[in-house]
């Protein structure tokens, strides 16, 4: 990456992709002669594989009420009528930006629904991980200018986040000589550091587990913290010392690609950083909150005080990490509805359930057997928007590429609320 | 058209009468009009009884963006009432918001204004978090608001400072990041220390060259104002000092006073940065050098950052400062990031202990420097919201400057050892309802540069809070019978009658755009985000800011 500015030619139109985790922002949109929608320099993976969901003319998907198509006034009435009836609402999905957030929150506080996002599980890993101990994290930029040893740990995050190592500079003459380290790959992994092998000043290194995940980050936070450990491998006991021989490492982890009671991992390895941090620098960097789930997390903590798996309810304002866990209410049959809201991937479909279910989100979502469908605009392509970037400081605008005619999520919810008045 | 007559309140506007007077407000169209007593009015109020002033202004409180919602995101535990969850409003205007010293920002507009509040400005919006920070205050109702945007320990300047650049090109990269991030004005934290801790440096004095671009605090803080002065922003350097919180720390403050060389600065959150070494704990009160070194430098403004006993959070973009200070985190937690090349932060949690000599100093100290200050209207009643303690306990602390009887009581309560080596208790000074509107609306709407605000002249803004007259004046400052938000009543009686989304304030200062080309290219080779995107105009700001007013403030004619 050498160049952030964009020069948007003829027919192009400045564009920040919503779909993965680090909203890169260097690409215009093209749109073909027949509303296809290609980027300028070919874009990731990822970015491809959205777009091709998306054709720059009118929607034409109707609003529907029990597999019916009909009008968005009925879909609304239809769907304030199941609200109302509702005794114990579940939101769920919140594939939104911060102004489908900001309604969301108003309307969960009307009907007191408990709200938890689709990955809410890896959402809550760093979240309680934090509320437990804190952390120490760094972002794109300080990764970019001065990080010298980067630990991917359980493996690189290139499907989630195909440009990772690029948005880091990896390669790039800033940081004159980085070391890659993958702690428990996959043979994919090994492959992107093959590839990272080749870029000026990089070094690379792939460490098994030692028996497992949580087993390891305790051998290596013994090792770093200088405790006596008994036959460690020699290839941890090196990465112990060039974490502390660093200037500024870097741990990178996925959320969702930790265990059950991935907490515990990632509270050792923020306390880990701690423990460098009393002698050279180091932060972590947690990657998670896509599709929008970190940037409705970030609106619901400002506006009510605490963040999802909460609700307004009987008692006041509840926050309950575990035990507001959508899949498991569900399950349970604690909740008696469900509005899921999928702005960004139709594939974030709602779970099957019998409950009555609202569904707002991608035109795609059309065919799921909700009670009632409403199509609802995607921030970035048929709408603006704000979204965070995963590291959590930096919020970034989106562009509408297109009109795409259908209404937006805050739109609808507030046309909901206005009709459960 | 709507028209409303407060009728025969003690008024008290220092910035339009030199004392209290009995006399009618009149307001018109959202603002301070003059009608004879005779000329009928919509809505015609009786403030007989009661002491009429403009809506209070907190120029420095932490109410949005990153390090605020680090704070609630952390702490879950602090946002309820001891075992219970705070409980759902019961007014229909308000939506559920909980906590107590870092409240979702819904409860912050709310309690705010049920205090006479209108405008509270966040002082420490880094560059990098800009929209966030615009959004979580415009998502403050009823509030005005304006955040100072943190410079001085960006890569960007700290390099341009080290290569010696044109002072020129690093006022105009200044006047840029200004415009972009819709500031009205600009903070230094811990200057360059922010960077240096990067650096993995430790400590910074005043006169230490930061490890790796080799230029000093001194320089840094000295560069800030003079650009600040000759890009003519109302509101001079808002600085917060090098070495927060350490012993000793009032040579860094005096030493920070004689690098701007005369020019206007706003020294903040003072007390943090007045202590001494003597006495058998090596930590003493400064707070008379202080303030003979303000009372001597009319170019200084400061507030005080007032601590108050209980639990909190320190929120803080001094990650230096916050890192060393982590290990006294109660409870045992905090959260510390580098951020984008800009700054950093840190949250740690923090419990005020009447009973700990340090804590009890503290509150002593404070109090000090808010008596010992001669002139109110260089002073600003803050508590550093929520480091020092939340914005909900100014009552309590209005009541600790007025009334000396009272704070003698408190003072008897602490650590015994504090009496002895405080001034505080032989201070006689009791601060008057005319210096406390100097310290809470008048003085910080003349320090930000907000001329039609902090008083009733005609042509003012209405913002205006109605206060019984009682004799406890923490009861009077808490609940005012009235507060007007440009006109409309949004508060009677401590409950809130109307949520409007409130106006943002900032400054446009020009500037070369020449310099658009290098900071495009430094951010292509150095940043995370397309140069373009960085900017927020008009149109965002009002997305940003729920639809709120967009108030420019003027800057002044600037003199090089």
């Amino acid at each position: 990456m050498t160049d952030t500015s964009v020069n948007p030619s003829a027919g192009a139109t400045r564009w920040t992709c919503p779909f993965c985790l680090l909203l890169c922002d260097t690409s215009t949109v093209q749109v073909g002669p027949s509303g296809a929608l290609t980027l300028s320099d070919g874009g990731c993976a990822c970015a491809r594989r959205a777009l091709a969901r998306f054709v720059a003319r009118p929607s034409t998907a109707s609003a529907r009420v029990n597999g019916r198509d009909c009008s968005l006034d009925d879909a609304v009435s239809a769907a304030a009528r199941l609200l109302a009836a509702s005794r114990q609402p579940l939101f769920g999905g919140l594939g939104t930006d911060v102004s489908g957030a900001r309604a969301l929150y108003r309307l969960a506080c009307r009907t007191g629904a408990i709200c938890d996002a689709a990955e809410g599980t890896a959402l809550m890993t760093t979240m309680r991980a934090t509320q437990d101990r804190g952390s120490f994290f760094t972002t794109l930029a300080e990764v970019r200018t001065r990080a010298d040893l980067l630990l991917c740990v359980g493996g690189t995050p290139v499907d989630q986040a195909p440009e990772f190592f690029d948005r880091c500079g990896v390669g790039e003459a800033l940081v004159v000589k980085r070391h890659v380290v993958v702690l428990g790959g996959t043979p994919a992994d090994d492959a992107v550091l093959a590839d990272l092998r080749t870029r000026p000043g990089v070094t690379v290194e792939s460490i098994p587990w030692h028996r497992d995940l949580f087993g390891t980050v305790a051998l290596l936070s013994a090792l770093v913290s200088g405790r006596a450990v008994r036959e460690a491998p020699a290839a941890l006991q090196s990465l112990a010392t060039q974490l502390k021989q660093a200037r500024y490492a870097v741990i990178v982890g996925e959320t969702r690609r930790l265990p059950p009671h991935g907490a515990l991992i990632v509270e050792g390895l923020n306390r880990l950083v701690g423990t460098l941090n009393q002698s050279t620098r180091a932060a972590a960097l947690w990657l998670g909150g896509g599709n929008g789930a970190g940037t409705v997390n970030q609106v619901f903590t400002w506006l009510s005080g605490l963040p999802l798996r909460s609700r307004a309810g009987p008692h006041g304002l509840e926050h309950e990490p575990l035990c507001f866990d959508a899949p498991r209410l569900l399950h349970e049959q604690a909740v008696d509805s469900l509005l899921w809201v999928s702005s960004f991937d139709p594939e974030v479909a709602p779970p099957s359930t019998s409950l009555q279910s609202i569904v707002l989100g991608h035109p795609d979502l059309a065919q799921s057997p909700a009670s009632v469908f409403i199509p609802v605009s995607t921030p970035g392509i048929g709408s603006p928007g704000h979204l965070f970037r995963a590291d959590g400081s930096v919020m970034l605008p989106l562009f509408a590429v297109h009109d795409d005619g259908l209404p937006t999520l805050a739109g609808v919810l507030d046309r909901i609320a206005g009709a459960l008045a | 058209m709507s028209s409303l007559r407060l009728r025969g309140g003690l008024v008290i506007d220092p910035a339009n009468d030199a004392s209290p007077v009995v006399r009618d407000v009149v307001v018109r169209d959202g603002r301070i009009a003059a009608l004879t007593p005779h000329e009928a009015v919509d809505d015609e109020v009786d403030a007989s009884g009661c002491v009429v002033m403009a809506g209070g202004i907190d120029m420095h409180t932490h109410i949005g963006g990153g390090k605020v919602n680090l704070s609630r995101l952390l702490l879950p535990e602090m946002q309820r009432r001891g075992a219970e969850p705070f409980a759902l409003p019961t007014n229909p205007l308000e939506l559920a918001s909980c906590g107590s010293c870092t409240p979702g920002t819904l409860a912050t507009g709310y309690r705010y204004v049920e205090m006479g509040y209108t405008a509270a400005f966040e002082p420490a919006m880094m560059a990098s978090n800009a929209r966030h920070t615009h959004m979580e205050m415009g998502d403050t109702p009823i509030l005005d608001h304006g955040a100072y945007v943190m410079l001085g320990n960006d890569e960007l300047f700290l390099q341009m400072l080290a290569e010696g650049q044109d002072f020129e090109r690093i006022r105009d990269t200044m006047a840029w990041v200004i415009n972009a991030t819709k500031a009205l004005g600009v903070k230094v934290v811990n200057p360059a220390g922010i960077s240096a801790f990067k650096f993995n440096q430790r400590k910074l004095d005043v006169d230490e060259a930061h490890v790796h671009w080799q230029v000093t605090p001194r320089q840094v803080v000295h560069t800030l104002a003079r650009a600040l002065r000759e890009l003519g922003v109302p509101h001079p350097l808002h600085i917060h000092g090098s070495n927060l919180g350490v012993a000793g720390n009032i040579q860094s403050t005096l030493d920070t006073i004689a690098a701007l060389e005369g020019l206007p600065a706003h020294l903040t959150h003072v007390q943090f940065h007045a202590y001494g070494t003597e006495g058998a704990k090596k930590f003493s009160s400064a707070a008379a050098q202080l303030a003979d070194a303000v009372n001597a430098s009319p170019n200084v403004s400061i507030d005080v950052g007032q601590i108050m006993f209980g639990q909190t959070v320190t929120a803080s973009g001094d990650t230096m400062r916050q890192h060393a200070q982590s290990g006294l985190a109660s409870p045992r937690k905090w959260i510390g990031a580098d951020i984008e090349c800009d700054a950093g932060c840190g949250v740690v949690p923090f419990r005020y202990r009447e009973q700990s000599y340090v804590n009890a100093l503290q509150w002593a100290i404070g109090l000090e420097i808010f008596l010992l200050v001669k002139d109110p209207w260089r002073v600003a009643l803050t508590t550093d919201h929520p480091n020092g303690g939340p914005f909900t306990s100014y009552p309590h602390l209005i009541r600790l400057l007025m009334d000396k009887g009272f704070r003698n009581e408190q003072l008897a309560k602490l650590h015994p050892d504090v009496a002895a080596n405080s001034a505080l208790g032989s201070i006689t000074r009791e601060l008057s309802l005319h210096e406390i509107a100097i310290m809470t609306r008048a003085g910080p709407a003349r320090l930000l540069g907000l001329r039609d605000r902090g008083q009733l002249g005609v042509g003012a803004a209405a913002d205006i809070a109605v206060y019984r007259d009682h004799a406890d004046r923490e009861a009077m400052f808490s609940t005012p019978e009235r507060v007007y938000k440009d006109g409309l009543l949004v508060a009677h009686a401590g409950r809130i009658t109307a949520v409007p989304a409130g106006g943002t304030h900032f400054v446009e200062p020009a500037y070369d755009r020449g310099i658009e080309r290098y900071l495009r290219q430094h951010l292509a080779s150095h940043g995370s985000v397309n140069f373009d995107a960085v900017a927020i105009d008009h149109d965002e700001l009002c997305t940003c800011c729920n639809g709120g007013r967009l108030l420019p403030a003027a800057c002044f004619e600037a003199t090089p």
